[in-house]
């Protein structure tokens, strides 16, 4: 490697982690540690009817006899789940505000410096965001305009109050509170997250977003996100999050649920900026996140793109299961590692309807003294006559530090059932930075572009009000300088 | 002195490829280089770009009052220097549009000039396009990915005029062009050419300099040049070939 | 028999059963069996395994009173004849062959690639009753042919061989595995490649359907040299071909390719691994699988690339074609990379015959079953046409047509 790359690469190593910066807000917690107190705690505060609390101590007792997956290409010290606040609410929303007179302005504050100002009219048009604070929905925007077409979008405590039948038929109807540890202990504990319920033959106008944020200290996010698109609908989701910098590590347990009637589309896009820990290591989200989408009809599709540039470890695989005849699945992922990041991300689509079809594309781009994993698990069960799948999966090393690992699990028991795999990893491109730089832009910029260009497959596939915010991410990924 | 090349003695992985070479550019002069294969030609045309792989054993280049070796590849392209390459690189996924708008800024910025905006830029870009007689549509591809080798050779003289260079250097321009491709090539060269650039044209064949006419023409053999004069040098290769300069 | 009371039983079979660290060792072993759950889903040397076949079995050894035989009938070549594991000892000035050795046994149990919870070689490693070790001196260049065969019915053999090619020297070795009877083989070869030595290693498995074959590599290559294995796995019965390559040395090299044909009942596990060490190694990893019938294989590659290991190629592929719907494959290509200066790419394809070359070909007055075999052959012509030994890929096609002949 020649000494401008290295100087490049050690400009990199610096992180500067843009949304670090701390809330000074009142918050009301209840005692670290999770038994059947914290969970009955949690219950009471949401106010929820005593069938959700049976739910909760059910799968608080499938937690308690699990143990954590282990096969992932990780390494972190025992997570203390008994020395973790499992509920954190900044003081005053006991009641969800009904408008934004009534939320704290030093909130509004925080949002404003994040780019996602509150205020409708000066929202990114066409969006309509949920809020989450911590445990609690701060804010839901664009509310009224969604309930004319019958779209229900609101935090998940909302929908457990107003929509109890959808919330009973549903809820983890694709990811089962026993499907591992971290689905019963989301299960147990989750907070809030959102809901999006269309109605049949209904094409979702705007972008529906939700915002997360973890504030308070040695606290844990364990959001849960509901979306139900019935016959023929459509409706494309994004998720951002972000948390402030801090030398200890906090767990973030999210679960995901999606279901596609038959014809229906649900676009998922992920833009996941937690914070990544320092330079040393220090501090950092993990991101240990469930994502399962279920096309549960015929000719039904569930796209998932992630842009992951953050946190200290993720595990996270949003996956489908193509239940429905002809129904789709697509990842799309990009995932940055730098400093001593690990991610260990991937998909799994599982095919069981005839006729059904998957598409992966993940790219992946190791720094610093980063691990990268994509581990994917592609299936085609005895009836998926016809079946398709295409994946391809490459690596970029930047760095000789850096370790970039693919693993996919390519299992077919269909003779019909056609599967194609490509994988490639490799440095970047010398020549490549060499004809940029003849042009007159800098090392930086070179290796910002190239990569942008390695990207853009999955980049092209966010809602465009975010693909150039996920651009700019990628280039701050890489030069750790704020943008 | 525009561009000044003083005993330069350059190697690669242990290879001596330019022995005591010497050359002088001055503003406004065609220059054309000649040589067989292995000759040391497009070393030349790397070292001059700053590419990273050469060991300079000994010598100076001066441009533009610059000792070129204080400055990196890309000071070197904003000072001025541009290498239309003999095989351009693919870059999948980035777009040709923002690339050389970032380019053509880099090189505003380091001038102290005013940065151009997108508009006037996209206006700029297409004019100098249908010049060049290249497709709108192909601007909206990423860099030289799936461009046939013409059409590589063209998109690199669309960028030489963008970037307006005052030294232009062009590597095997010429190779793999039919002779139509060839035209539109050099007519965009001759299009650029003032009395304030300059060009280092070099080249394997005679053809390309009947459409470019050069004032000095060098041949190169084994690292070092061994003759200049005028395009009558040109025509003598065209005759006899290379021997007899061995 | 559980493994413990098997092994106190025969242990006076068992080589090396005298020494007290390689007790010590298999002790450990035993523990292992005995604390690990099988856990089918996390254990790639159990994937598709009937577990009771193969950890539940009664321990049968005999040595044969056929000796085995060496001959030298030409100049650099020889067949050798290896009867229930074992081999004759002999030597000349290029090659020798002997005992395996105490010291060998303890060298490959201190390899770090292999699993240990791979519980076929901890079978082999405790159980071992029979191997030779063949050595190849310096700058020879020389052919070996290995028939390996065994007596009796229900016997359980259990050999570890060592091949030691000498610096500049060069080997072709053709091994052939043709059982008839009811019986297991477990075999483990060593292989070590010093400075500028070439290893051809030719491994033609056709088995019937009683006979179960393990067997397992470990080679480890050192500079200038390149390590190749062809496998045709043809046998009826069924066959793990896990196959461990280490690129110790600057600009070795690596080559594990296979074929196998599959059909009624029948399993295959297969798997490489290679892992590079050095600086401008090579490694190729290419497994193509036919599956007919209610028949299963897995292909487990691997490509590691240590920190150190700066302009490494490494290219891995595995294509499999399901020929019924009652088939199934599972394939996990990995790569694990440490070095930036890499090539390093993967490919994968699992489906039927293509249709529209079924289509084309009938449109030119093909049968159906024709078009089919024509294609068939057409998947693994490059491996077939590669063998540069005409004896042996005469041997090959006529397999091959025998196994045609049974699809419909």
């Amino acid at each position: 490697m020649n000494s401008d790359t290295l100087n490049t690469l050690n400009s990199y190593s610096i992180n500067k982690y843009k949304y670090g910066f701390v809330t000074e807000i009142d918050d009301e917690k209840p005692k670290k540690g999770l038994n059947e107190d914290t969970i009955k705690f949690i219950s009471l505060k949401k106010n929820e009817p005593e069938w959700m609390l049976d739910w909760r101590l059910k799968a608080y007792s499938k937690w308690k006899k699990m143990k954590e997956p282990k096969w992932a290409n990780l390494s972190f010290p025992e997570i203390d789940y008994q020395d973790i606040y499992y509920y954190s609410a900044p003081k005053g929303f006991e009641k969800k505000p009904k408008d934004l007179s009534e939320v704290d302005p030093k909130l509004i504050e925080t949002y404003n410096k994040l780019g996602i100002p509150l205020e409708e009219q000066k929202v990114l048009a066409g969006v309509a965001v949920d809020v989450v604070f911590d445990s609690v929905s701060v804010a839901t925007t664009y509310k009224g305009e969604l309930e004319k077409l019958g779209i229900i979008f609101c935090s998940i405590g909302e929908a457990i109050q107003k929509h109890p039948d959808l919330i009973k038929k549903y809820l983890g109807s694709v990811i089962p509170p026993g499907d591992h540890s971290f689905s019963a202990l989301n299960s147990a504990v989750f907070t809030d997250g959102s809901f999006v319920y269309i109605p049949e033959g209904v094409k979702c106008p705007m972008e529906l977003s939700t915002y997360f944020r973890i504030n308070a200290e040695n606290t844990g996010q364990f959001e849960r996100t509901l979306i139900i698109a019935d016959k023929g609908s459509y409706v494309s989701y994004l998720e951002g999050c972000t948390a402030p910098k801090r030398d200890d590590n906090q767990l973030h347990a999210a679960n995901v649920e999606l279901i596609a009637l038959e014809g229906a589309e649900i676009k998922y896009s992920t833009v996941q900026n937690w914070y990544p820990g320092d330079e040393d290591g220090r501090g950092g989200i993990y991101n240990f996140v469930t994502k399962r989408g279920l096309c549960a009809g015929k000719n039904s599709k569930i796209s998932w793109t992630q842009v992951e540039t953050g946190s200290a470890i993720t595990w996270k695989y949003p996956s489908c299961i193509l239940k429905g005849d002809n129904s789709i699945g697509e990842f799309y992922s990009v995932a940055i590692t730098n400093n001593f990041q690990q991610a260990d991300t991937g998909t799994k689509m599982t095919h069981i309807g005839k006729n059904t079809k998957s598409k992966i594309i993940s790219k992946g781009i190791s720094l610093g003294k980063s691990q990268n994993t994509y581990r994917g698990e592609v299936s085609f069960l005895r009836k998926a006559d016809k079946a398709r799948n295409y994946t391809q999966c490459d690596s970029l090393l930047v760095g000789n530090q850096c370790g970039a690992h693919t693993v996919p699990y390519i299992d077919s028991k269909n003779n019909t059932a056609v599967i194609e795999h490509e994988a490639s990893t490799s440095k970047i491109n010398e020549d490549q930075l060499y004809y940029c730089r003849q042009r007159g832009l800098s090392h930086e910029e070179a290796v910002s572009l190239i990569v942008n260009g390695f990207c853009k497959q999955v980049l092209q596939e966010l809602p465009m009000e975010f693909a150039v915010e996920a651009q700019k991410l990628v280039s701050i990924s890489l030069e750790g300088s704020v943008g | 002195m525009f561009l000044e090349i003083k005993d330069l003695s350059v190697k690669i992985e242990n290879k001596n490829i330019l022995k005591s070479l010497n050359l002088n550019i001055n503003k406004g002069e065609v220059h054309a280089i000649m040589g067989p294969n292995g000759s040391g030609k497009s070393t030349l045309a790397n070292v001059l770009a700053g590419k990273e792989d050469y060991e300079i054993l000994n010598g100076s280049i001066n441009f533009k009052d610059n000792d070129l070796f204080d400055l990196n590849i890309e000071e070197r392209a904003q000072e001025g220097m541009f290498l239309a390459f003999q095989y351009p690189v693919e870059i999948p996924g980035v777009n040709i549009t923002p690339f050389l708008h970032s380019a053509i800024n880099s090189k505003r910025k380091r001038m102290n000039e005013e940065e151009i905006d997108n508009l006037s830029f996209a206006k700029l870009l297409k004019s100098k396009a249908s010049d060049l007689g290249i497709n709108i549509d192909m601007l909206k591809r990423s860099v030289n990915t799936g461009f046939s080798g013409g059409e590589k050779k063209r998109y690199e003289i669309l960028q030489m005029s963008i970037l307006n260079p005052d030294l232009a250097i062009l590597d095997e321009t010429d190779s793999g062009l039919d002779i139509d491709a060839l035209k539109i090539v050099t007519d965009g060269v001759n299009k650029l050419k003032t009395k304030d650039n300059s060009f280092l044209i070099i080249t394997h064949y005679q053809k390309l300099l009947d459409y470019i006419k050069p004032d000095y023409v060098h041949v190169m053999v084994n690292g070092s040049i061994v003759k200049s004069g005028g395009s009558e040098i040109a025509a003598e290769i065209e005759k006899d070939g290379f021997q007899k300069f061995q | 028999m559980n493994i413990q009371d098997n092994y106190q039983k025969n242990k006076k079979n068992i080589f090396f059963s005298e020494n007290k660290d390689i007790q010590t060792y298999r002790e450990k072993l035993i523990n292992i069996f005995e604390n690990d759950r099988f856990d089918k889903k996390n254990n790639e040397s159990l994937k598709n395994i009937n577990l009771k076949n193969f950890f539940d079995f009664k321990y049968k050894y005999l040595i044969s009173e056929e000796t085995s035989v060496i001959n030298n009938n030409q100049e650099n070549s020889y067949s050798i004849v290896s009867v229930n594991g074992q081999c004759l000892s002999y030597k000349d000035d290029k090659i020798e062959i002997t005992k395996i050795l105490d010291e060998d046994y303890i060298d490959f149990s201190k390899n770090d690639i292999i699993e240990n919870n791979d519980h076929f070689v901890n079978l082999n490693s405790l159980f071992l009753n029979s191997g030779f070790k063949i050595l190849i001196k310096k700058n020879n260049n020389i052919k070996i042919k290995i028939s390996n065969i065994i007596t009796d019915d229900d016997l359980t053999i259990f050999q570890k061989n060592n091949y030691i090619c000498e610096e500049g020297s060069s080997l072709n070795l053709i091994e052939e595995y043709e059982n008839k009877n009811n019986s297991t083989s477990n075999i483990l070869n060593v292989i070590k490649l010093e400075k500028n030595s070439q290893l051809n290693h030719f491994l033609i498995q056709d088995n019937s359907s009683n006979h179960n074959l393990i067997i397992t590599t470990h080679s480890s290559v050192k500079k200038d040299s390149t390590y190749t294995q062809k496998v045709y796995n043809f046998s009826e019965g069924y066959v793990r071909n896990f196959h461990y390559s280490e690129l110790k040395e600057a600009n070795s090299e690596a080559d594990l390719q296979g074929i196998f044909f599959l059909k009624d009942n029948n399993t295959s596990n297969n798997k490489t691994y290679v892992k590079h060490l050095a600086e401008d190694c090579k490694s190729n990893q290419v497994y193509k699988g036919i599956l007919n019938d209610r028949s299963k294989a897995t292909y487990f590659s691997n490509t590691h690339v240590d920190q150190v290991a700066q302009k490494t190629e490494g290219y891995q592929l595995s294509k499999g074609i399901l020929l019924s719907d009652n088939a199934s494959y599972f394939s996990k290509p990995e790569l694990k990379i440490y070095a930036d200066d890499v090539k390093c790419s993967h490919g994968s394809t699992i489906g039927p015959i293509d249709e529209n070359a079924i289509f084309y070909l009938r449109s030119r007055g093909m049968s159906k079953i024709a078009a089919t075999k024509i294609l068939i052959s057409s998947f693994i012509n490059e491996e077939l046409s590669s063998i540069d030994n005409e004896q042996m890929s005469e041997i090959i096609q006529k397999k091959l047509v025998r196994y045609l002949s049974k699809v419909k």
